[in-house]
């Protein structure tokens, strides 16, 4: 799988990276521009300023024709010299040169055109049949210095300014990826059973299909989610009338019949009908434990459902009383759990406990906040014993008559529910016994 | 004691119906809303069995306009909807108990007796009436040890004064604790099971308030 990555930073990166890259390179490509046509400007005064040098220069040697001994031209007022020139014979033999004129500056042998050298860049022309030349050089460091300032004036603005620049681009990307990321943090923040709409208005177009999509799913799974559980509702009371009602004939059926055959036959019709009514029960709140819908929106205070629950048992079968249970405090058990699918749990647990522990044993319920622990007396059981459990129709070792869902619709429950559902033997504490752990979800 | 039953299911209704009155109660059977709320109003019942989901409308909104009109008849719930907020919901609407389907006939007759004490005041089924040792809850009444059996009818009636130690029941209000709608009965029915009542238990035991009705002995 691909590391996630943040088109934001992405987009940042490249675009200042981008940015900085091409300025760069025009800064670069201009400044090789400038340097050449430099180089063309610089020697086209050059070249001019050896003509009109040379010109001078003949008519000097000319007025002093026979006395060829070194000339040296006084400058007019004193000033350091820019370019230095020499006029030399064919020979090399100068003629006459700049009053700074430095001879080393200058090849041995005079020259036509252009040439270089390390530190001059030096001009040479010719007059009078090749007799006379004249040579002017003029310092590199001249020309290094124009090229220097012509970049570094083009440099300079760019580096001030590319800060600026990227802090615009990270401000635009900001600004422009603001709907993308409160989009996705209004998706993100919201809770598991949370399936209200998103506010999908100005989103830009990019995304608001996403948004309109994200709420048509949320409006369809809520739709669905509702319709699953009124289907479980539904479907449970369309099943339980009727089983009420033959299970109700069959024993007035039984209670006008004599002690004779066809009683014991209508006994075994009732005990039928009351292990259908059971297992259909059971399936149910299979159903409900593993359809949708069991975390809820809101958290409610589930310790008056466990109150109804123990008052139930207490009221309603005889192993009631064998519950030790104190009401928690308000508060004690938030959490965003529909509150008949807490129930069913429960009540599994608790059944459970009831079921699988001796006659007259106690059954201790007991709360922490965002706890409930289920603790029967009875052996310990082995570890694999444990583990398989929660599997449909499992039944431990244990011969009592259960319909071998229980636990498993707790298991359900818990794994929908985001519920940790644990099984320990030996109770906690204890030598023995069992114990169930509900700890509920953090809000 | 007399008692109205809401459920729309016939096969339900009819054996529920059988059982109560096997019971020795007196039943109505209503099939809609709109028919117990009339009854309701015209019968002082001792119970009623509701049934949540009818044709014509929700039994506990049946059972909040009874408790917001001051009717404190006693309530048991019959439902085929097992949801714990609906239970919650019935409890605190004024239900006094809660019966899922399908249940057994022997638990339903268990609750209407445990819902009839409690409703009295008088939690506990044995009662000591005089020389009487009395068992609501077995529907037994023993002089020194020895069962004195009463029919059903005459059950009832002495039920009824049972359940207002004190108080002074009207002729009409004891004809109406014993016969539903649909029985037939001669006018001078209560003065004959009292009268048997009396060889039975013994003279004391029910007094006469002249013109006004009949009550049981003070103890």
């Amino acid at each position: 799988m691909r590391k996630p990555y943040s088109l934001r930073k992405r987009l940042s990166y490249g675009l200042a990276l981008g940015i900085a890259f091409m300025w760069l390179a025009a800064v670069l490509i201009s400044s090789l521009i400038v340097r050449h046509e430099l180089d063309e400007a610089f020697d086209s005064a050059l070249q001019e300023t050896a003509q009109r040098l040379l010109s001078l220069a003949v008519v000097e040697i000319m007025d002093h024709e026979g006395a060829l001994s070194e000339r040296r031209i006084s400058p007019v007022r004193p000033h350091d010299e820019f370019v230095t020139y020499v006029v030399r014979d064919q020979f090399g033999n100068i003629l006459l040169h700049s009053h700074d004129a430095d001879r080393s500056v200058f090849p041995t042998k005079p020259r036509s055109g252009f040439s270089s050298t390390a530190t001059h860049r030096i001009y040479g022309e010719a007059a009078v049949s090749d007799s006379i030349f004249i040579e002017v050089a003029e310092p590199l460091t001249h020309r290094r210095q124009a090229a220097m300032e012509s970049t570094l004036s083009m440099v300079v603005p760019l580096v001030l300014f590319l800060p600026f620049s990227v802090v615009g681009v990270w401000w635009l990307v900001r600004h422009s990826m603001q709907p993308v990321i409160g989009l996705s943090t209004q998706i993100e923040a919201r809770s598991a059973g949370d399936l209200s709409p998103v506010t999908s208005a100005a989103l830009p177009d990019e995304i608001g299909p996403i948004a309109i999509a994200v709420n048509n799913l949320m409006e369809r799974l809520q739709r669905s989610l509702e319709a699953e559980r009124s289907f479980t509702a539904n479907s449970a009371h369309e099943l339980r009338t009727p089983i009420a009602g033959a299970l109700a004939q069959t024993q007035r059926l039984i209670s006008s019949l004599p002690e004779n055959d066809l009683r014991t036959r209508a006994q075994g019709i009732e005990a039928s009908l009351q292990r259908l009514a059971r297992i259909s029960e059971k399936l149910m709140q299979l159903a409900r434990a593993e359809g949708g819908g069991i975390i809820v929106e809101k958290a409610i205070d589930l310790g008056p459902v466990l109150d109804a629950i123990v008052d139930e048992f207490r009221r309603h079968t005889q192993s009631g009383a064998r519950l030790r249970y104190t009401p928690a405090e308000a508060g004690t058990l938030v959490a965003r759990i529909d509150a008949d699918a807490f129930a069913i749990l429960m009540r599994n647990l608790i059944e459970n406990a009831l079921k699988h522990s001796p006659a007259k044993s106690r059954v201790d319920i007991e709360l922490l906040p965002g706890q409930v622990r289920v603790i029967n007396v009875g052996p310990v059981l082995a570890p694999e014993t444990l583990g398989s459990m929660t599997k449909p129709f499992k039944r431990g070792s244990s011969k009592a008559d259960g319909s071998g869902l229980g636990l498993a619709i707790a298991a359900a429950i818990a794994t929908n529910g985001n519920i940790g559902l644990n099984f320990q033997s030996p109770a906690s504490d204890r030598q023995d016994g069992f114990e169930s752990i509900v700890n509920l979800p953090l809000k | 004691m007399r008692i109205l039953l809401i459920e729309d299911d016939d096969t339900l209704g009819d054996a529920i119906r059988e059982q109560v009155a096997s019971d020795g109660h007196a039943v109505d059977w209503m099939t809609l809303l709109a028919d117990a709320e009339v009854s309701a109003r015209a019968v002082a019942y001792d119970l009623i069995l509701l049934d949540l989901m009818l044709p014509d409308g929700r039994g506990l909104d049946f059972l909040r306009g009874r408790r917001s009109a001051g009717d404190t008849t006693s309530v048991i719930i019959l439902t085929a909807r097992d949801q714990i907020s609906e239970r919650i919901e019935g409890l605190n609407a004024g239900a006094d108990d809660y019966l899922v389907k399908p249940f057994n006939l022997a638990e339903l007759t268990a609750r209407i007796a445990a819902v009839a004490r409690r409703y009295t005041g008088n939690p506990n089924p044995l009662l000591r009436l005089g020389t009487l040792d009395i068992d609501l809850a077995a529907r037994t009444v023993r002089r020194d040890g020895k069962k004195i059996d009463l029919t059903a009818r005459e059950w009832r009636l002495f039920e009824a004064l049972l359940q207002h130690p004190g108080a002074v029941l009207s002729k009409a209000r004891l004809e109406e604790h014993l016969y539903s709608f649909d029985s037939a009965f001669e006018s001078n029915t209560i003065e004959v099971h009292i009268s048997r009542l009396r060889k039975k238990l013994g003279r004391e035991v029910i007094e006469t308030a002249r013109g006004i009705g009949y009550r049981l002995q003070r103890t």
